[in-house]
């Protein structure tokens, strides 16, 4: 074992020490944190230039209560409230009238705007308030050189809307005290599920469950399993291709066992993979702490996490370095390459079937077979609904199991193939080496 | 006492005997050469007492212990195809390997030998900066940085040039007064025949030679001449008795037939040109290996 630990070492620092190890560390963090923060930079760093918009109005009154509108927000919604500066940009809207030649008046509107004389122009049709009657005079045209993604496009919409809505209510005859209530909407929050406190007994509140906590947080902790394998185990296919290449198999073997060897790589990779995961998860828990949203972090399916990682690095690593050890160059390496990752590939697809039906039998029974387990079985942990405690318990049995198989597995392949040059041995013959020995 | 006992052990790869029942004691304190052509066993042999590869038939002992999934300590083995870890110091890698041997006080061994080897001011180089022949020493430095009882060269010379080669020598020397053991492989029969207490001769996987230079060249008789004329080698021709000869250029090495008397053959040289040197010996290593590895050449041994 102390020659084991001795390999680990060497891998350890062989694997920390490099540019790249350093600048997979940094740069993750960098750009979860990093959108964070630019997101919080940027929101202050609003466009504060002043927007005129002309309207074309045939509605007759639409246009006149955008202008209104627009004086409001220019007097009361566009400083901040302590400190009175100045933190949207005013809207001058201002009607004109129809032209004759509507066409070459658009025209030359256009030219307005791409001169930056003007920012948009908007045309509201005759019929906006009863578009049963003609649908191509009922609507609302905003022209802006980037209207799609134009927040005054919004403004405007909202604002159209919701007093084209107040005034059809008005002319059925309902009050106008009444209209706000009419058209409040109420949401139905989903929540989670009450549960006891294991520790104090009470009664713990419900979670609230939003979208993004159902999906989110499952997808990150599967990403980051499968991230983990990507770094960790699944190089070592090549790595071993190398050093058998190489010749420093060889060398090593004159000290250690085949599967010393073995174990030493994958042991090194995992040892790598646990210090990134660990500085990920504490700059994660930091960040999102930061954000307010440290409910939404389970710290509960945590273990479970690390469990999973370490038996999941150990599984994919010794298959992974032990047909490594059957390869003799790069090209058998990217032959064999391929095959040997669907186990992680496949899961990436069943993604959102499971987090949409985390309880249905296709996610218990995909999730419960052991090269996904560590995958789904940690997804379908991370949703809030609650398992059956026998899914998650029997999913580790069968990975653990199936670890032992792959390491076992891998053991015996890697003895036999890692001196052996020529052909690469074909899968009949890699299962024979590994029942013979 | 012997430290390697072989007994009777076969391995084959798919149809190919690579070898066959083969038989070898190994005695403490020796050096062991082992000797036959490319493809003959020699790399498998030396790899199944390394227990690297495991054999098919047979039992290998080491030190009397029969190995079988582990590895001896106090055992130092350069394979025929190097490799080291490019991206590592070179005292870095030394220490490493060290440390896989259970070596105590590393860092003054590792200093000690990088200082024997003239490498000293490498010791915090990367290996990939080295030239072939300075890896070729550290490799060797770490095949025997804890001066191991047992030591297993397959061709520690190749590529090496003569300083390096004398100096690597001289260690191997050096351990085996000490009292290690140890075998090398090699194509240089004029090394095995200096330096080699004995000889072990494999061919097509089937030992063919084993024991002391004397004993293997007393087997084979004094069937050669060391011929030196004054015509050279064209006053060896047509004369009856003589097999083969190798010129040399200023000596020619002759190989009579069975049954010819030298002294025939030597008035049969004086009748052409005068003789310079007339030697009867036993056959040189390098000949006997030619006479085995090319049948062709001789029917008659084995």
């Amino acid at each position: 074992m102390n020659k084991v630990w001795i390999l680990v070492k060497r891998e350890y620092r062989a694997a920390v020490r490099t540019k790249g190890f350093i600048i997979s560390l940094v740069m993750l963090p960098i750009f979860m944190g990093g959108g964070f923060a630019a997101f919080k930079i940027f929101e202050d760093k609003v466009d504060l230039t002043d927007r005129t918009v002309l309207v074309i109005d045939e509605s007759g009154s639409v246009g006149q209560f955008l202008v209104d509108a627009s004086k409001d927000r220019n007097a009361n919604h566009i400083t901040d409230a302590e400190s009175g500066e100045k933190n949207q940009p005013a809207y001058y809207f201002e009607l004109i009238e129809k032209e004759a030649d509507f066409s070459n008046q658009k025209l030359q509107l256009s030219d307005r705007v791409r001169d930056k004389d003007i920012h948009a122009f908007v045309h509201i049709g005759a019929n906006v308030f009863n578009p049963g009657a003609d649908r191509e005079a009922s609507r609302i045209f905003y022209y802006a050189e980037n209207s799609a993604m134009d927040r005054v496009k919004g403004w405007v919409s909202s604002n159209a809307n919701s007093f084209i809505r107040q005034e059809r209510v008005i002319a059925l005859g309902i009050e106008q005290t009444e209209v706000e209530n009419l058209f409040m909407w109420i949401d139905a929050e989903g929540m989670g599920l009450m549960k006891i406190d294991s520790k104090t007994g009470d009664v713990q509140d419900a979670r609230r469950s939003s979208e993004v906590e159902s999906f989110l947080v499952p997808y990150i902790m599967m990403l980051l399993i499968f991230m983990m394998i990507m770094m960790s185990a699944v190089p070592l296919l090549s790595a071993v291709m190398e050093e058998k290449g190489e010749r420093i198999a060889e060398v090593l073997l004159g000290s250690v066992t085949p599967g010393q060897f073995m174990l030493g790589k994958v042991l090194g990779g995992l040892a790598v993979s646990l210090t990134t995961v660990s500085i990920y998860i504490a700059g994660g828990v930091f960040i999102v702490n930061k954000m307010d949203m440290g409910h939404m972090i389970p710290y509960d399916i945590l273990p479970w996490f690390f469990l999973y990682l370490i038996l999941a690095i150990i599984m994919f690593g010794s298959i992974m370095a032990a047909l490594g050890s059957s390869c003799n160059d790069s090209k058998d390496a990217q032959n064999i390459q391929f095959p040997a990752m669907l186990p992680l590939l496949i899961p990436m697809f069943m993604l959102f079937p499971i987090i949409q039906n985390p309880l249905g039998s296709f996610a218990t029974w995909v999730s419960l077979f052991p090269p996904f387990t560590p995958m789904l079985m940690l997804m379908r942990q991370a949703t809030p609904v609650t398992l059956p405690m026998w899914q998650p318990i029997v999913g580790l049995i069968g990975v653990f199991l199936f670890t032992a198989l792959s390491v076992w597995a891998g053991g015996r392949l890697f003895r036999s193939c890692i001196i052996m040059v020529g052909k690469r041995p074909k899968f009949g013959t890699m299962i024979k080496y590994i029942i013979k020995g | 006492m012997n430290v390697i006992e072989l007994e009777k052990i076969t391995k084959t790869y798919g149809t190919h005997k690579a070898v066959d029942d083969l038989s070898l004691h190994v005695p403490k304190g020796s050096i062991y050469g082992f000797i036959g052509p490319n493809g003959s066993g020699k790399t498998t042999t030396i790899r199944m007492i390394m227990n690297i590869l495991y054999p098919d038939n047979g039992n290998i002992r080491l030190f009397g212990q029969e190995l079988i999934g582990s590895r001896l300590d106090g055992v130092g083995y350069l394979p025929e195809e190097r490799g080291l870890y490019k991206k590592m110091k070179v005292k870095e890698l030394i220490k490493f390997h060290g440390e896989l041997k259970g070596v105590k006080d590393l860092d003054q061994k590792a200093d000690g030998w990088l200082k024997k080897f003239d490498l000293s001011k490498w010791a915090d180089k990367k290996v990939e900066t080295l030239s072939k022949g300075m890896s070729q020493k550290v490799q060797f430095i770490v095949t025997i940085i804890d001066e191991p009882d047992l030591i297993i060269l397959d061709e520690p010379f190749s590529g090496l040039d003569p300083v390096n080669a004398e100096i690597i020598k001289e260690v191997i020397l050096k351990l085996r007064d000490k009292g290690s053991t140890i075998i090398f492989s090699t194509h240089d029969m004029s090394v095995a025949e200096k330096m080699c207490d004995f000889i072990f001769m494999i061919y097509k996987g089937k030992k063919v030679l084993d024991g002391t230079l004397s004993s293997i060249q007393e087997k084979f008789g004094q069937d050669t001449l060391r011929v030196q004329t004054e015509l050279g080698v064209s006053a060896l021709e047509a004369i009856n008795g003589i097999e083969k000869v190798n010129d040399f250029g200023q000596i020619q090495e002759v190989r009579m037939s069975p049954e010819t008397n030298s002294q025939d053959v030597l008035m049969a040289i004086m009748e052409k040109t005068k003789v310079l040197k007339f030697e009867l010996t036993s056959p040189s290593l390098n000949d006997i290996f030619i006479r085995i590895a090319r049948p062709e050449n001789n029917e008659d041994h084995e």
